[in-house]
């Protein structure tokens, strides 16, 4: 029998021009013990639809519906039917205790003593992998990892005991590490307790991992539905032929490899920019120490690693946004301290951010936002003289419409503003350009637009450009070089290909095991390490000794050294010279995992 | 914590040595002498000045002062030589604080109540009636709502004691006058932050959950909608503390409001000043204890505060 049955459901909100519908009679139906997908872009009407099933849709919405039933019965939130949502940390209490959440979610369940209730709570926080539950019930939401909290939020809703769970984008803020813990944890969860699963997700590669049957919405409707095979090796609609070429990166893959060629200069080896032992710990322990890293000129290299590994602090350093505790930074082969890196690199290095938004006044148009980043750097007056040419140049390269440009930020969509922000960036010519996470706040296909301008325009004007994501599809597909971070540290940087081919320390290697790809063969087929509580970052040694499979004794007490072979150089003892023995000259490395 | 404490204790004295230092100044910029009266003759007026070194310099006057202070003398009253300004300060305040402290709490528990109420009710008229009624207890005047509780009450229909302490029904009418603005003030941030903090995710998720509404309301969002509403009771309860002059005067009651009023009538230097001293250092006592409640509520500030003194 089906666990979820829902029958011809619409939702439309009253607008002053008529109701809206945003759920156009939709029906789904969930068997028991199964994991089915919800895919769609953003604003397809998924969560609308599901927070319909709950019967929280709000006051505001209109819901009709022939039918909806969990397990034969209506549904009840909290009894027969529990949901988890994309952030964690807003749908937990900030100022009530994680233990206090369960419990009371345990007690609302069930009549039982505080006492029964809290044995409960650690037994739930044991089942989603939560070492020391104790602890972590008497800690606030805050002091808990992105991770964890999912976890947390995961098991309050295990202990609503419901016959199916909803999961609205449950790992889409977390990144590829702990996305595939989290994924490979809700497979567990459900095999374990029987609940069936609806995975609601705008990523193809998350639902091929997962689910066997999928829902692909799009403008309120359901436009396709069959079992994962049939609608990633078959598909039938339009639209999910672009959703699935979107996923794939389409054919712009191979149009990044052949574009290389009419390229007139290849990325040179000359560097440009190199930092040496740099070194900026903060109180909390976060930062970078001894990191060193060589950007070439005209190449995109890519910075990825985990939240919180120093991506964003490095980059600050860089451009003089940070001062460093020690170490060095040389531009062009001089070092510059960070007094001098303030003063000239200002029109030399830019920076795209993440948010466009916040980042542009709000009361300047385009234009005049464009006129004070260029003539900041150009003083005199002959040069002021070129600046509207200039600008006009900037936007055709931008794709600004010269309509869009006399308006100000607040009219714009999302993609536009970060167009705004790259031609702010590109305006001054600069040799460099830092983007961090430049494309995390924008949906699929805007992302996919300015991804094509970023690699477009690198190409015409031939910058050097220091990429920072967390997204390894994204990173695959544009840099020519990449830079695994880990605990403040480089571990491994080279090549785009090999790094993502042949990854050779063990921290990239789950870093790439943990990547879905949107195929379900090849998706099912995602590792996770599992969480350790407790052991973070080494700071004595390898930052990686805590949770590396491969530690050897030396990994906790000592650094390991940079050890180079080619193109690629590795930071881990499993390479050393000490670890592998004398090598004769002609000794061609390896992966030594 | 302690460092911080101790920051804002030691501002908290800088910024009462300049509000002596002004007051001393701007009160003798009052003109006449404290011993002017009809029927005193000029030599008089001046020998009593002369006895209380009134004759002094400016400066030299201050300087005494000060030093006085310091030594935690507030002199005499220049009006009634028996009564100390501290004996003064001594007696009037537990009527004011009385008054006060009621005062507060009724406009907390109503406050607290009606903005709820005017957040979740989900009858329109409730919450339409709560409303107005916030906007127009915050919108009269209390001297004037003083007044017509007074007519109303006492006058006409004879129901409550019109002036005076004496019984706890002699408290109702002057701490209705003083409570009815903060406590229109305090349902409306109710109202406004439960209304902001309803529309959250965890609000939803607390839904998903299966938690009661009333639950939900009290024991998740309430909670995080008091931390604005208590930044605004603080310098509240300071204004209660120290008394109304206007209620004082219009109801009799022997508070330090009214004994303030009567000091600059009298022009009684010291104890104008003295009064001063002492509502500066309860304001600023009051905002010092709210700031540190406020950051021992919040558990990001409470946990950054343990860190720093471990």
């Amino acid at each position: 029998m089906s666990v979820l049955e829902v029958n011809n459901l619409s939702v439309s909100y009253p607008a002053e021009s008529g109701a809206s519908e945003i759920v156009k009679n939709i029906s789904i139906k969930v068997e028991s013990g199964e994991i089915v997908g919800l895919v769609g872009e953003s604003g397809s009407g998924k969560s609308t639809a599901m927070l319909a099933v709950m019967g929280l849709a709000g006051d505001g919405a209109y819901v009709q519906y022939d039918k909806i039933t969990v397990g034969g019965k209506a549904p009840v939130p909290g009894k027969n039917v529990a949901m988890i949502f994309q952030d964690s940390l807003s749908c937990l209490n900030p100022s009530v205790k994680i233990g206090r959440q369960i419990r009371e979610t345990v007690r609302a369940r069930r009549r039982c003593s505080r006492k029964e209730a809290v044995a409960r709570s650690e037994e739930l926080l044991d089942l989603v992998g939560i070492r020391n539950p104790s602890l972590r019930m008497r800690q606030y939401p805050f002091e808990l990892s992105g991770g964890m909290r999912q976890r947390v939020v995961l098991a309050i809703a295990l202990a609503c005991e419901p016959e199916l769970i909803i999961a609205d984008e449950p790992t889409t803020a977390l990144d590829a590490l702990v996305q595939a813990q989290i994924l490979l944890l809700l497979r567990r969860i459900v095999r374990e307790t029987k609940t069936s699963l609806i995975l609601v997700s705008h990523d193809m590669s998350v639902t091929a991992s997962m689910c066997s049957r999928l829902y692909v919405m799009h403008g309120g409707r359901i436009e396709e539905s069959g079992t994962a095979e049939e609608i990633f090796y078959s598909p039938v609609r339009e639209y999910t032929k672009q959703l699935l070429k979107d996923a794939k990166g389409g054919n712009f893959h191979r149009k990044r490899r052949t574009g290389r060629a009419d390229c007139r200069e290849l990325p040179g080896e000359d560097v440009l920019l190199k930092m040496e032992t740099m070194t900026k710990v903060f109180s909390e322990g976060e930062g970078i120490r001894g990191f060193s890293l060589e950007i070439r000129r005209k190449e995109i290299l890519a910075l990825v690693g985990e939240s919180g590994s120093g991506k964003t602090t490095a980059a600050r350093i860089l451009t003089g946004m940070l001062k460093e505790d020690e170490g060095t930074l040389y531009y062009h082969g001089h070092a510059m301290d960070r007094r001098r890196r303030m003063a000239s690199l200002a029109g030399r290095v830019q920076m795209v951010f993440q948010d466009p938004y916040a980042s542009l006044n709000p009361c300047l148009t385009v234009r005049e936002t464009l006129t004070e980043a260029l003539a900041a750097v150009q003083r005199n007056r002959e040069m002021q003289d070129t600046l509207p040419e200039k600008i006009d140049k900037m936007l055709e390269l931008t794709g600004i419409s010269q309509d869009e440009a006399d308006r100000y930020p607040r009219e714009l969509s999302g993609g536009q503003r970060q167009r705004i922000g790259i031609a702010r960036a590109l305006i001054v010519e600069p040799e460099l350009i830092v983007c961090d996470e430049a494309l995390s706040s924008l949906d699929a296909t805007t992302r996919e637009q300015i991804l094509e301008l970023i690699f477009r325009l690198q190409r015409k004007i031939g910058f050097a450009c220091l990429f920072i994501s967390h997204d390894m599809h994204i990173v695959r597909r544009i840099s020519d070089r990449i830079g695994v971070m880990y605990g403040g540290r480089i571990v491994e940087t080279g090549p785009t290909e090999q790094i993502c081919s042949d990854p050779w320390h063990p921290y990239t290697k789950q870093l790439i095991e943990a990547v879905p790809e949107p195929d379900p063969v090849r998706a099912a087929r995602i590792k996770a390490v599992p969480a350790k509580d407790g052991t973070g970052v080494c700071t004595t040694g390898c930052p990686l000794a805590g949770r590396c499979g491969y530690a050897l004794e030396c990994c906790g007490r000592e650094v390991p050294g940079r050890y180079s072979f080619d193109r690629r150089e590795i930071s881990c003892f499993l390479y050393s010279g000490k670890h592998g023995g004398r090598r004769s000259s002609d000794y061609r490395m390896t992966s030594q995992i | 914590m302690l460092r911080y404490t101790w920051k804002r204790i030691l501002t908290g004295i800088i910024s009462l040595f300049v509000l002596v230092t002004v007051t001393f100044f701007l009160v003798r910029i009052i003109p006449g002498s404290p011993f002017q009266r009809g029927g005193v003759s000029g030599q008089v007026v001046e020998a009593i000045e002369q006895e209380y070194g009134l004759d002094e310099p400016l400066l030299a006057q201050y300087i005494h002062y000060i030093r006085n202070i310091l030594g935690g003398d507030l002199g005499i009253s220049y009006q009634d030589p028996a009564a100390n300004v501290a004996d003064v300060i001594a007696r009037a305040w537990p009527v004011t604080a009385s008054v006060g402290i009621t005062a507060l709490a009724v406009s907390i528990i109503a406050g607290t109540a009606a903005g709820i109420l005017r957040s979740v009710s989900r009858r329109r008229p409730v919450r339409e009636f709560i409303s107005a009624a916030g906007m127009m207890s915050a919108g009269i005047p209390s001297f004037a709502a003083a007044v017509l509780l007074l007519l109303v009450f006492s006058v006409k229909l004879k129901w409550l004691p019109a002036s005076g302490l004496l019984t706890p029904a002699h408290y109702i009418l002057p701490v209705t006058a003083l409570s009815l603005y903060p406590a229109a003030m305090v349902s409306r941030l109710v109202g406004n932050t439960l209304d902001a903090e309803l529309k959250k995710d965890y609000v939803v998720f607390a839904r998903a959950k299966g938690l009661g509404e009333k639950r939900i309301i009290f024991t998740h969002a309430l909670k995080n909608a008091y931390l604005p509403v208590l930044n605004y009771i603080g310098p509240a309860s300071a204004s209660l503390l120290t008394g109304s002059f206007v209620i004082e005067s219009i109801f009799t009651i022997p508070g330090l409001g009214r004994e303030f009023v009567g000091s600059i009538t009298n022009r009684d230097y010291t104890l104008i000043l003295g009064l001063t001293v002492f509502m500066g250092a309860v304001v600023i006592l009051v905002n010092l204890v709210t700031d540190l409640l406020c950051a021992w509520l919040d558990p990001r500030t409470r946990r950054a505060y343990r860190g720093e003194g471990a």
